[in-house]
């Protein structure tokens, strides 16, 4: 059941990695934009429900209140390019092919898969004012628009630092690493990719005192006995075996 | 040829009425519907539920208690209730002095992989050693029986079981 979840599910695989979230969560926080009405669930009704075909992936994160609003809104469907192997991770250096930043290069900020989406730091963006009062100007900031994968952004080839395609290929560990085709170097993939919404990497990790440490989670303290469960209780209350009941038959 | 309209079938009393509102005036089966969110305490409910009014105007609302367990019972023939000690719940939990297992695991802990322990494992952990012991010296008979069986070996499934079923509840010892 859970393989077929995960192969149906819209929610990008890369999503669900950087939020670390349960899978069950993220499915049922998006359901708020999506079922329109629910029959309740009781002997008198038939269990149907009234909800929107597709879901359309936005730059907020689908388990977000802002989600759930834009999809209360049915809008066209967004066809987007399947892609087999996603190879654009967070902290990769691209460059930007269209668009008034055509040419520069730039840092990965975020992904988001489901849209085929790239969001690249400082490039193609807009800027805005942000809390314009009457006495106060405001605060300029950036707002990124996303840069489609494939077509709008490329990896850099690190060899010469310019676009490149890539592919997929194995290395002599075993490993499958990206490859620019032009040179055959391998473009590492970056730390930042291992970032959740919890950690930066799993080793620096912030424990909090609910956690359990490494040490005390490695531990094996059973000892395999030949005795059953209610034996191994009586032995630990104190209670001493006594004679077996007499034997009981079914006729 | 002009049939006569027998009056007598037709009777005023039986002409539907007409309606120039809504024809069911607001009027609802709520034994049909679930009435949305029950709120308040149980308490305030059953004081509610006394009151003459509110049973005339909703005869079929049921209070709802989701299943809470009621710890006593009313006096018969009467409406006092009596608390009985023995059924509220008895919370039992174990002391964690020196339990370092936590709710939660750290992302830093390495994946733990424990394969299943099989009947095959308990009898290897149980008497493997004396086995290959009794093997090197020579103890066993030609069919692989041991000559000086241990208090394990020398179970049989009936004693196992009998041993098994020895343990009584201490309940009711004073």
């Amino acid at each position: 059941m859970r393989l077929t979840q995960s192969l149906l599910s819209p929610v990008g695989k890369m999503t669900k990695l950087y939020s670390n979230l349960p899978e069950s969560y993220i499915k049922r926080a998006m359901e708020k934009g999506k079922v329109g009405w629910k029959t309740p669930r009781a002997v008198q009704y038939q269990p149907k429900e009234i909800k929107k075909k597709h879901y359309r992936f936005t730059m907020n994160r689908p388990w977000t209140d802002e989600f759930a609003r834009q999809n209360q809104v049915s809008r066209k469907k967004v066809y987007v390019k399947p892609i087999p192997k996603w190879s654009y991770f967070r902290g990769d250096m691209v460059e930007v092919l269209v668009g008034k930043d055509k040419g520069k290069q730039g840092t990965v900020s975020q992904v988001i898969e489901e849209r085929n989406w790239v969001v690249v730091e400082g490039l193609n963006a807009h800027y805005r004012l942000v809390g314009k009062t009457a006495q106060y100007p405001g605060t300029m900031i950036a707002s990124e628009a996303p840069l489609l994968v494939d077509d709008h952004v490329a990896l850099l080839d690190p060899a010469d630092n310019k676009p490149c395609t890539i592919e997929w290929r194995y290395n002599e560990s075993g490993e499958r690493v990206r490859v620019s085709t032009r040179s055959g170097r391998i473009i590492p993939t970056p730390t930042q990719a291992e970032e959740t919404y919890d950690y930066k990497t799993a080793a620096t990790y912030r424990e909090s005192e609910r956690d359990t440490k490494e040490d005390d989670l490695t531990i094996i303290s059973f000892k395999p006995q030949l005795s059953t469960f209610e034996m191994d209780v009586a032995e630990s209350m104190g209670i001493e075996l006594g004679p077996p009941p007499s034997e009981t038959h079914w006729y | 040829m002009l049939l006569p309209i027998p009056t007598s079938l037709v009777s005023y009393a039986q002409c539907r009425a007409l309606h120039t509102s809504a024809s069911l005036l607001g009027k609802r089966n709520f034994r049909k519907f679930l009435l949305g969110p029950k709120a308040g305490t149980l308490a305030f409910k059953n004081e509610r539920a006394k009151e003459v009014s509110f049973r005339k105007k909703f005869p079929d609302i049921d209070i709802p208690d989701y299943g809470t367990r009621p710890t006593g019972a009313h006096r018969l023939g009467d409406s006092t209730f009596i608390t009985v000690p023995e059924m509220i719940p008895e919370l039992v939990v174990p002391d964690l002095t020196d339990f370092n297992l936590k709710p939660y695991v750290s992302y830093r802990c390495p994946e733990v992989v424990q394969e299943e322990f099989t009947a095959r494992d308990l009898f290897n952990a149980v008497y493997s050693d004396k086995i290959t012991a009794d093997f090197e010296r020579g103890a066993l008979t030609e069919g692989g029986q041991p000559r000086e069986p241990s208090a394990e070996e020398a179970l049989t499934p009936e004693s196992a079981r009998q041993r098994a079923r020895g343990v009584h509840t201490d309940i009711w010892e004073k």
